[in-house]
């Protein structure tokens, strides 16, 4: 709300500011935050190890199943959506749909920091197949979106399609990324710990 | 407050991501970018290194003295400034490069070009691959130790070969057939490749060598669980794919890639 870009000269208050623009600051940060994870994986030399979680037989199998995990919560997440906005028949929405909404999120959320940072750092942004491209393309973007959506969800006054909106490609991008990895990792080695 | 909490959690998220990355860089050998492809990027930047690395080399020389082994295997890389070589071993990578695991794949013709062969290696654990395109092939599986690379195979392949600089050189022999290699560190796609599949219960496997320049040899197994199993041309690997076909079988190839530990 504070920030304005290019607005360095004193003007009346945002009150003016439309719907669209109110959009503006939190998609340039989103975008950023995949360029710089994007730039990040091409020029860092991927060291090929990061910490690994004991228990598990590979990096790949923990991020396969960290990622499964993201996907699974990210499936509350549309479900519980649903219920929210009312859209799913002869269902009213409880008092703990908000709860359970934000809590699936975060989690989730949060599984996916690991598996990017080890991508990032272990792997890199790559491109030797339409896969890993497809995969590092939808990596950053993800968290660039999930920037945007965290930064427009406490404004007011968004049009009703907007949070609708961001979250569809939230999601669509961690289903895109599940599919590109932990989906391949499982059917190429089989499902394993 | 409320309006507060997205943030709180996009930051949570920043910060678990730090942990996480720092975590990862401690776990991280000092060297391992692969002393060779660190030296080589960063010699052309050396004479801007010389200078703080000369004024530090006092203080730096315990640490190159306790790692007598490194500066052999390190110098040769970046000749056109031997002198900072040993100062920037010492500067990056206190720890001996030698024991520290080398993680990097290998790739090139053997010498007089009857075949290709690829090795990688991971840490300790190395793979490798030797073929002629037809019928001469063989997979091996060895350690690394120091720098020094000794694997076995079916029928009495066997690899000896160590590494120095960006280059592993040795010897092979499959088929009773002795080839003498020196091949550089490869990057995807080029490398080695592996496919397995069961067909009427029979296991078919197959190994693919892309060299940087494109060109690729590889060798098809009906039934390699047999003692001696016969080998023919392996069907045209698609390395953006990763997928052959040979036949109505579709190969799904696996890259063995030693940069990632892919395949072992």
């Amino acid at each position: 709300m504070t920030a304005h870009p290019g607005a360095s000269a004193p003007l009346p208050p945002a009150r003016a500011a439309s719907g669209a623009a109110k959009l503006v600051v939190p998609c340039l940060i989103g975008a950023l935050v995949a360029l710089t994870l994007g730039i990040y994986g091409r020029l860092h030399h991927p060291t090929g190890i990061a910490i690994n979680i004991a228990g598990f037989s590979s990096p790949g199998s923990v991020k396969s199943w960290l990622a499964t995990g993201a996907a699974v919560l990210a499936l509350v997440q549309v479900g519980s959506a649903l219920v929210m906005y009312g859209k799913v028949p002869r269902v009213t929405a409880p008092s703990w749909i908000g709860d359970l909404h934000k809590w699936s999120g975060r989690i989730a959320f949060l599984l996916t920091v690991p598996v990017a940072i080890h991508c990032l750092y272990a792997l890199g942004f790559q491109h030797y197949s339409t896969r890993v491209l497809l995969h590092s393309l939808f990596g950053c973007a993800f968290f660039g979106a999930f920037t945007v959506k965290m930064l427009i969800l406490p404004k007011q006054g968004l049009r009703g399609w907007v949070l609708p909106l961001v979250g569809a490609v939230v999601f669509a991008l961690l289903i895109a990324i599940w599919l590109t990895s932990a989906y391949w990792f499982f059917s190429t080695f089989g499902i394993k710990r | 407050m409320r309006r507060n909490t997205p943030l709180i959690t996009l930051l949570t998220g920043a910060a678990l991501g730090v942990i996480v990355l720092v975590a990862s860089m401690l776990s991280t050998p000092s060297s391992t970018p692969v002393s060779y492809s660190a030296a080589a990027t960063s010699s052309p930047a050396s004479p801007a290194a010389a200078a703080p690395a000369s004024t530090s080399a006092p203080a730096a020389t315990p640490a190159s003295t306790s790692a007598p082994v490194t500066e052999p295997s390190l110098a040769p890389s970046s000749p056109a400034s031997p002198a900072v070589s040993p100062s920037a071993a010492a500067a990056s990578a206190p720890a001996p490069v030698a024991k520290s695991p080398a993680r990097a794949t290998y790739a090139g013709r053997v010498g007089g070009g009857g075949g290709s062969v690829a090795v990688a290696v991971h840490g300790n654990q190395v793979v490798a691959y030797v073929c002629n395109g037809s019928t001469v092939e063989a997979w091996l599986k060895g350690t690394a130790d120091g720098g020094r690379l000794v694997m076995t195979g079916k029928n009495r392949a066997r690899l000896s070969a160590k590494y120095s600089s960006g280059k592993l050189t040795g010897d092979v022999v499959a088929h009773g057939t002795d080839y003498s290699f020196s091949v550089p560190v490869v990057a995807k796609p080029s490398g080695l490749y592996r496919a397995t599949a069961v067909v009427r219960g029979a296991t078919v496997k197959a190994g693919w060598i892309v060299l940087p320049d494109g060109t690729q040899v590889g060798s098809f197994e009906d039934n390699s669980d047999s003692t001696d199993p016969s080998a023919v041309e392996a069907p045209v690997l698609d390395v953006g794919t990763g997928t052959a076909r040979a036949g109505d079988l579709i190969l799904r190839a696996t890259p063995v890639d030693g940069l990632t530990g892919s395949g072992f």
